[in-house]
């Protein structure tokens, strides 16, 4: 009784008229025959039984709809991969896009992509859900009502005429930070035309700190490339470079690198974190100091005082001694992390997050070049738009002209101001009094709803469009789908908007234009002139000398673009260097932000899953477990538990949190590891018009947050309501092990006296194997009961993952995993194949307390026992053993009993107690709709109500990888087959393979020391192998 | 005293005729579920286009891979496009009148729909690829196409059926009737005369997630 998703060369079911075919059923005898006789009435009647019988048997007549005309390079049932490019914050990420006939259902890192390199994280995977959204714009509006594409062109277009008179001084144009050098060029002829219009920049979470901090130490705003496998200390000051900040995809790759373990005499990356709330880069770290976001500018400057004093001279000493306070923090939090940078000079980073003030950074620039990291493990690169400096400070320059009657006609491209703008610039307000506005956007959301047009903005993955990495390099962003809802891009926009001064029209041709003249520059080539009719054209080389091009090159190179991903790559990093004075300037220039009378203070981060409200309707980022709190569908109030004690509320109790005449309600949950007397609220939360499902969610932090406090607020006043608690779902109510053997770690200098830590710290077997097994932790396999052939297995290595949960949403879109609601969840009906375990220690070895826990995350899938509980317990075997040790499902025996369920001692096996799809979150509007389904992976079954699922090592890949290699009559490679989590893993924490083929990456991994099996005393001989955590921590800092 | 009143004499006679009765509709269920009717052996609809595979594959001779062409490198063997029909039919029986929904079809651009015949439950994954290149001849599963005025469905397709082959493959490999040289494979005529020598070791599967996902 299943089904899936509706294929178009294998179409679902198309009930047609009930035929029934030739030789089964005899003509009916004619009507005249029938009144004959009693006998013929008998005949009758058994035709007709028969007719009815045969009808009420009949499988539905299906038909096969072929193509007309065929595309070239479709084969149905094999899908096609493009690369494309994606936004994040500052940065772009490659990817590589699954295709089924033209629909596109999976996001895959580009491995020819530096911010990618084969990685996404888990806003990348969901983004596929966003594209089919059912609740996105299908025409444009005016004024609410539908209108068309005409009416709209007409009408801005008679209006942007009259502004050709003035140069468009009433003209403005709003718009999120840019990375796409086309759309650039497009707002660059925009302003040909109307020199006097302005284009501003608003984005909620944007780079601008780091920006206006390199500005003030580095002369000019320029992206900070960390090396951080090269590094051997890492400070984070505020900054959640493995999660939320820009470029955290190829953090985590590097990171991963630089702290790798293949034996106890490896060495590996140290990382202090310094921050107010958990997040995953503090979860990481080697030493975490849990510090109010408001001390930490503070801490700053006292570290900079105290590496002075071991001997690193840094630029501004005096500046920073002056703004020192040290007060709050642990003195060997200044004199041990101080001697520990100075003692690895040029292999050190300092890390500032957005959220801190400018000349955090722009001290860091300072300390960087005092330490000697430049150019070998911080180098610099060029910004896609130098203009963009401050977002606030040029939103509220659009909020001042339109105060002051000077805007006549706004047009916003993307981003949801109302929804996110800064309370105290009164947006909403100052938005109606614009006589024309227009809102381009995804759906229509609170900003369309205010404006006097909106018009339905092109997804990413149906416009073509380009972005420029964080190092300079720009790929072509390609359409995978035409646009589903008549949509148009940016660039198609602002092309209308310059009108004549459009250098092209098309978006293709913009685009084309911009590579080219990429591919020509990298050739060496400039100022070409147009191609003639035989394809060559005229250009300059280096030296200023005629050179010829052909076109027939630049097709070729851009063709090549376009399947690599990757158009351009800079030549190197940027040369910079500081200033003179520039850091202490900004130092003593700083602005100390506003401070209440309250006792809290309040930071604002971007939600891992929601960023800043843009992913409000996306069901699996909902769902998603947050990372520190493991709440659902939910944000909350993170309290520390002395503050909740303080204020005595406890989870679920509202408070309302007032900065002057800004407050904000919202329900309060304890975090150990958040700071004392800092509350952390995500951003993104509590949308009214997000869709159908993303109403209405969690807590809205925006009303708190003000132009002068966008990463922070301090001196709030929290008060406890007292009204009925708030109802939270959690995925993990249970944050302690209880001292049961399940997650191992140790620290550096543990691993290294006793290597097979995680072995031996688990208890001795309490149930021997049923009968002799192969022992794949030893080399070689020796036993003769050893299996022939593949033996799948798979290595998590504790000490790579950071708990970012992209693995968690690739394994929902790869193998169709439902969501269920928030109810559900809290029933503990969640379905997530794969989940994400954590767990506080609060050992004195990790520098950790019960109220700031050293956190480990473990990621947790069927580790296809090979003596697996769940197999014996089922009574009509429909979870069975398979040859190459998976541990198989057959959902169609299932009968639902959840014995296996019950008997998992892992927790990994999902019952569909609905039909999920359609009866969960979807059930009062229809059911799953359509575009959600075209999401689905036509390769793995959508399982029915009343059937057991889990893990299948991604069962899918493995057979058609198997059936490729059998095909070309070769041997399987090893590294050939990777499942969903395993290919989007940014850290690569997990390896599959055969641990019965001897130069496998997996059977290397599995023979490691740090090796141990999750639960394996109780005989299971689990094939999944951990590989145990391990802390660097500084003696110095015990 | 009586404890039983006497209706219940007849007790025995009604429990034998019913267990008599449920053990004659246990055995019909079984027999149907198992026989050529359930499993529709026989199958035969009628197409848009009376297609005959007797005169294009048969008579004319043309190759099965003309127009299925993915069989050996995709799951599906793919019904052809409108366009590989007109290939030919441009010149030959242009005015047919047989043929007209095809050039109807490729005049608007809206596709034929033919009625499936072989017809696998929708968690079954059967791939044509990796049977065509291990040496499955089209005849195993689909029978005597060449012969056939309107295909009709010629094996029962059903789990069992399937399975029967792939144990006799993996125990006999290339001594398995149901083996032939891969050069072979759209031959109708080929007959097993001794041992076949697979292009590579057969090991066709028999579990779970051989075939289900």
């Amino acid at each position: 009784m299943s089904k899936r998703a509706p294929n178009p060369a294998r179409p679902a079911a198309i009930d047609a008229a009930p035929e029934f075919p030739k030789g089964h059923v005899d003509t009916p005898p004619s009507e005249e025959a029938l009144l004959l006789s009693r006998r013929g009435l008998l005949g009758a009647m058994a035709a007709t039984f028969a007719v009815v019988g045969a009808e009420g048997c009949r499988r539905p007549i299906e038909k096969i709809v072929p193509y007309t005309k065929m595309p070239e390079d479709v084969i149905p049932g094999v899908p096609s991969h493009y690369a494309t490019v994606m936004q994040r914050r500052g940065d772009a990420i490659g990817l590589v896009v699954e295709s089924h006939e033209g629909r596109p259902t999976k996001i895959e890192g580009n491995e020819a992509h530096p911010s990618s390199l084969g990685a996404v994280d888990l806003i990348g995977q969901a983004s596929i859900l966003e594209l089919y959204d059912p609740d996105r714009s299908t025409t444009p509006r005016k004024g609410g009502a539908p209108a068309s594409w005409d009416d709209f062109e007409h009408e801005l277009g008679a209006k942007l005429g009259t502004f050709d008179k003035d140069q468009g001084a009433k003209l403005r144009v709003l718009m999120p930070p840019s990375i796409s050098p086309t759309v650039l060029r497009m707002r660059d002829a925009l302003a040909q035309r109307f020199p006097k219009a302005r284009v501003h920049t608003w984005s909620a979470v944007a780079d601008s700190n780091a920006r206006m901090g390199a500005k003030a130490a580095l002369g000019e705003p320029l992206n900070t490339l960390y090396a951080y496998e090269k590094a051997r200390v890492i400070l984070a000051l505020d900054s959640d470079f493995l999660q939320t900040e820009s470029g955290s995809v190829r953090a985590n790759k590097a990171l991963a690198a630089g702290r790798r373990l293949r034996s106890a005499k490896d060495a590996m990356s140290r990382l202090y974190v310094v921050e107010p709330a958990r997040t995953a880069t503090g979860d990481t770290a080697d030493h975490r100091l849990r510090l109010a976001a408001g001390d930490i500018a503070g801490y700053a400057f006292a570290l900079a005082g105290e590496l002075a004093k071991s001997g690193v001279a840094i630029d501004a000493q005096g500046s920073a001694a002056k703004a020192a306070a040290s007060a709050k923090v642990p003195p060997k939090w200044l004199t041990a992390v101080a001697k520990d940078l100075a003692q690895n000079r040029g292999h050190a980073i300092v890390m500032v997050g957005s959220r801190q003030p400018p000349e955090v950074h722009a001290l860091a620039h300072a300390i960087h070049a005092a330490l000697g990291s430049v150019g070998t493990v911080v180098n610099y690169a060029a910004v896609a738009d130098p203009a963009e400096l401050d977002v606030a400070t040029d939103l509220k320059a659009l909020t001042d002209a339109i105060a002051a009657k000077q805007v006549e006609t706004l047009v916003i491209l993307g981003g949801n101001p109302v929804y996110d703008a800064p309370a105290d610039l009164a947006f909403p307000e100052k938005l109606a009094s614009v006589p024309l506005s227009v809102h381009a956007s995804l759906s229509f959301d609170e900003t369309s709803e205010k404006c006097s047009w909106h018009v339905p903005r092109a997804h990413e993955y149906e416009s073509w469009g380009d972005a420029q990495a964080l190092d300079g390099t720009v790929s072509v962003q390609q359409p995978l789908i035409a646009p589903l809802y008549d949509g148009r891009s940016d660039i198609e926009l602002l092309a209308f908007m310059a009108g004549p001064r459009a250098p092209q029209k098309a978006p293709l041709d913009a685009v084309r234009a911009t590579a080219q003249a990429l591919i020509l520059a990298g050739h060496g080539l400039s100022g070409c002139a147009p191609f003639d009719e035989r394809g060559d054209a005229e250009c300059k080389d280096a030296t200023g000398n005629p050179a010829g091009a052909h076109e027939y090159e630049l097709d070729r190179d851009w063709n090549r673009a376009l399947a690599m991903g990757v158009v351009h790559r800079p030549q190197g990093p940027k040369a910079a260097s500081l200033v003179p004075n520039g850091v202490a300037q900004a130092i003593d220039a700083r602005k100390v932000g506003p401070k209440g009378s309250g006792a809290f203070e309040v930071t604002f981060a971007p939600c891992p899953k929601m960023v800043d409200g843009r992913y409000a309707n996306n069901t699996w980022l909902l769902e998603l477990p947050d990372g520190a709190t493991k709440l659902v569908w939910d944000n909350a109030a993170l309290l520390s538990p002395e503050s909740a004690k303080q204020l005595g509320v406890e989870k679920g109790d509202f408070v309302k949190i007032a900065a002057g005449d800004r407050s904000v309600t919202a329900a309060v949950w304890v975090v150990p590891g958040q700071a004392d007397g800092s509350i952390a609220l995500t951003l993104g939360w509590g949308r009214k018009k997000a869709g159908r499902v993303g109403n209405d969610h969690g807590f809205d932090a925006y009303p708190l947050r003000a132009t002068d406090a966008l990463g922070f607020v301090s001196g709030v006043t929290v008060t406890k309501t007292g009204d009925e608690q708030y109802f939270f779902a959690q995925t993990q109510e249970h944050s302690s092990s209880e001292n049961r053997p399940i997650a191992h770690q140790a620290t550096l200098a543990e691993y290294r006296v006793k290597p097979n830590f995680a072995e031996l710290d688990g208890p001795p077997p309490r149930a021997l194997p049923l009968w002799s097994q192969a022992d794949y932790g030893e080399a070689p396999v020796k036993d003769a009961h050893a299996p022939s052939g593949h033996q799948w297995g798979m290595t998590v290595d504790l000490n790579a993952c950071t708990g970012c949960n992209a693995c968690v949403i690739a394994c929902m879109a790869e193998n169709n995993v439902p969501v269920v609601g928030k109810r559900e969840v809290w029933r503990g009906r969640e379905m997530h194949w794969l989940r994400i375990d954590r767990y506080y220690a609060d050992r004195a070895e990790f520098g950790a307390s019960a109220d700031d826990p050293a956190v480990i995350n473990e990621p947790v899938m069927c580790v296809h026992c090979e003596e697996a509980p769940c197999e014996n317990v089922c009574p009509v075997n429909a979870t069975t053993h398979g040859p190459e040790g998976l541990n198989e499902m057959a959902y169609n025996r299932c009968i639902g009993t959840r014995y296996c369920a019950n008997n998992c001692p892992y927790k990994v096996r999902r019952f569909n107690y609905l039909n999920w799809h359609n009866d969960a979150v979807f059930k009062d509007t229809g059911g799953l709709p359509e575009t959600l389904q075209m999401q689905q992976n036509p390769n793995v079954t959508v399982r029915f109500r009343g059937v057991m699922e889990k893990c299948s090592y991604c069962v899918q890949r493995i057979q058609s990888s198997k059936i490729k290699a059998k095909r070309e009559l070769r041997e399987l490679k090893d590294g050939e087959i990777r499942t969903a989590c395993q290919q989007t893993c940014p850290a690569d924490a997990i390896v599959f393979g055969d641990v019965n083929s001897e130069s496998s990456a997996v059977t290397r991994l599995t023979r490691l020391d740090r090796r141990f099996g999750l639960l394996a005393e109780l005989g299971t001989r689990p094939r999944t192998t951990y590989l145990g955590k391990v802390r660097n921590t500084n003696p110095e800092m015990a | 005293m009586q404890i039983f009143s006497r209706s219940l004499n007849k007790l025995p006679q009604v429990v034998g005729a019913a267990a008599t009765l449920g053990l004659v509709g246990v055995t019909f269920l079984i027999w149907y579920y198992f026989s050529p009717w359930f499993t529709q052996v026989g199958y035969s609809p009628k197409q848009p286009v009376p297609y005959s595979h007797r005169l294009h594959a048969g008579e004319l001779g043309l190759d099965c891979r003309y127009c299925h062409v993915n069989v050996e490198r995709a799951p599906m063997a793919m019904v052809p496009p409108t366009e590989t029909c007109m290939n030919c039919h441009q010149l030959v029986k242009t005015d047919s009148a047989m043929l007209q929904p095809i050039r109807d079809s490729w005049a608007s651009g809206k596709p034929m729909e033919w009625v499936r015949i072989h017809k696998l439950p929708d968690y079954v994954y059967f791939d044509h690829s990796v049977h065509v290149t291990a040496g499955v001849g089209c005849i195993e599963c689909h029978g005597r196409i060449d012969k056939m005025e309107q295909v009709r469905m010629e094996k029962p397709l059903s789990m069992g059926w399937c399975l029967d082959c792939h144990r006799d493959v993996k125990e006999k490999q290339g001594d398995s009737e149901h083996i032939r040289p891969v050069a072979q494979i759209t031959n109708m005529e080929w007959k097993h005369e001794g041992k076949v020598d697979p292009p590579r070791r057969l090991d066709p599967p028999e579990n779970c997630w051989g075939c289900h996902r």
